[in-house]
């Protein structure tokens, strides 16, 4: 599910605010259609702090929990989403430090640099026009409409994105996936917008490689 | 971006493109990689495929919410309502 | 402000497909607005040392009014409207041009001591995408040379015949 056009993160979203009232009522397809909305985005987002899938899965039980329980109490400061995120990664912070894992962002201090693009494919420094495409990529706008909107190909995006490290796969499933802005990605998961636009250009870097690969085949 | 100067290669645009497409560039940056589209194919192709890629991901969706973790997130809900 | 736009074939801009309103007859298009925030929206436009920059299809002389902010490489207003085409920048025009530039990038190329082989051989094979590639080709190659004062050198040489050619200025 995408988002469009601009929302406030720090007020919850008309379709949240019925959602809200919905649930203190007790509708159980209020939570349903939370859970729809944004488990998976919070998997991706727990992995980036603790070690493995199930215990991102203890993560965020927990948290549906601790968002049933704070309901009542939630205060509309932010969106909806936004909390609820918040309640995922405090929770995964608590986790990661009890299993003993290193601080998750440590990838964003980290000396290596991955490039965008494997740098075989451009003209090497001694060159003239060094730096420039030695082939230049393909034109993905003459491709027939059913390759980039098939199955296989969403399907090899798919399979990209789960590949890449966890909180590069948090950032695009928020971002791309699930219509966050930046702004919104960086105040659920702390992080400030330059780490934020890093983080996003590598997965989606990567994932473009990936979908050039499966396309060139 | 030190100061690239006059213009800028491929190699940068490559990784200049998620910035540009954000539009976080300072807008002399911004200019300089337009410039390089204006010349270059390869990078209009390249940047064509960031967007196409962002649209893709868009499409992918995550997978969906296993049955087994739905129910359990449904007794979760019910033990919380009952209480 | 009086600048200059260059468009695709269509009448679309070349960065973000906008699509202008033309002039027609002797009457100037249709006023657009869009508020200035320094490349994220905004009318883009050149002064004419830029023009060899943003070389494209066609080219239309564009007035400029509301808040203008002069860049290094462009300039961006809140309002502009396309007053008239410039006719003479024709398919026959713009082959000239590169032709020109061309010529130009192998003179600088083999007048170096020693010759720049290489960056000679990128000439004849460039010349299919066109003049923007050109002049680059041709400004890199005085930049080879002598710089970054070569560079700029060249890309006025650009300029002033395109001035020229194209009955621009005064």
């Amino acid at each position: 599910m995408t988002g469009t056009g601009v929302e406030e993160h720090n007020v919850p979203s008309p379709e949240e605010a019925d959602l809200l009232v919905r649930l203190r009522a007790g509708d159980e397809r209020a939570f349903e259609a939370l859970v729809e909305r944004h488990h998976t985005m919070m998997i991706a987002v727990a992995r980036a702090y603790v070690k493995t899938h199930a215990a991102a899965e203890e993560v965020v039980q927990d948290a549906w929990l601790g968002v049933l329980k704070g309901i009542d109490r939630f205060e509309a400061r932010s969106s909806l989403k936004t909390w609820i995120v918040r309640i995922v990664v405090n929770n995964a912070r608590t986790r990661a430090v009890r299993d003993a894992r290193s601080v998750p962002f440590s990838s964003l201090a980290s000396a290596h640099e991955e490039a965008a693009v494997s740098p075989d494919r451009f003209r090497g420094p001694d060159d003239s026009f060094a730096g420039h495409w030695t082939r230049y990529p393909r034109d993905w706008r003459s491709l027939p409409e059913e390759v980039l909107l098939g199955q296989e190909t969403i399907g090899a995006a798919m399979r990209a994105i789960h590949e890449l490290p966890d909180i590069q796969q948090a950032v695009i499933s928020m971002r791309d996936v699930d219509g966050w802005t930046g702004e919104e990605v960086c105040a659920a998961l702390n992080i400030t917008p330059g780490n934020q636009r890093v983080l996003l250009h590598r997965a989606r870097s990567r994932v473009r490689a990936a979908l050039e690969r499966h396309i060139d085949g | 971006m030190a100061d690239p100067g006059q213009h800028i290669t491929c190699q940068d645009v490559v990784e200049l493109v998620t910035d540009y497409l954000e539009v976080a560039l300072p807008p002399d940056d911004a200019a300089l990689l337009e410039q390089h589209l204006n010349f270059c194919e390869g990078c209009v192709f390249y940047v064509d495929q960031m967007r196409t890629t962002v649209q893709t991901v868009g499409r992918a969706g995550g997978p969906d919410v296993p049955d087994d973790t739905r129910q359990r997130l449904l007794a979760v809900f019910r033990d919380w309502n009952r209480s | 402000m009086i600048a200059y736009k260059f468009l695709r074939g269509d009448g679309t801009s070349v960065f973000t497909g906008f699509r202008w309103p033309l002039p027609e007859g002797g009457t100037p298009g249709r006023w657009v607005d869009a508020p200035v925030d320094p490349c994220r929206s905004g009318i883009h436009a050149c002064r004419l040392a830029e023009l060899p920059l943003w070389v494209a299809t066609v080219l239309y002389e564009i007035e400029l009014a509301g808040d203008v902010v002069e860049q290094r490489w462009k300039v961006v207003a809140s309002r502009g409207r396309l007053v008239r085409r410039i006719e003479r920048w024709d398919d026959q025009l713009r082959d000239a041009y590169t032709r020109m530039c061309a010529d130009r990038a192998h003179e600088l190329a083999l007048g170096a001591a020693p010759p720049l082989y290489s960056w000679d051989a990128v000439v004849e094979p460039s010349v299919p995408e066109g003049p923007a590639l050109l002049g680059f080709v041709a400004a890199r190659i005085g930049e080879e040379r002598w710089g970054v004062q070569g560079y700029q050198g060249e890309r006025a040489r650009q300029t002033a015949w395109l001035v020229k050619h194209l009955s621009l200025a005064g």
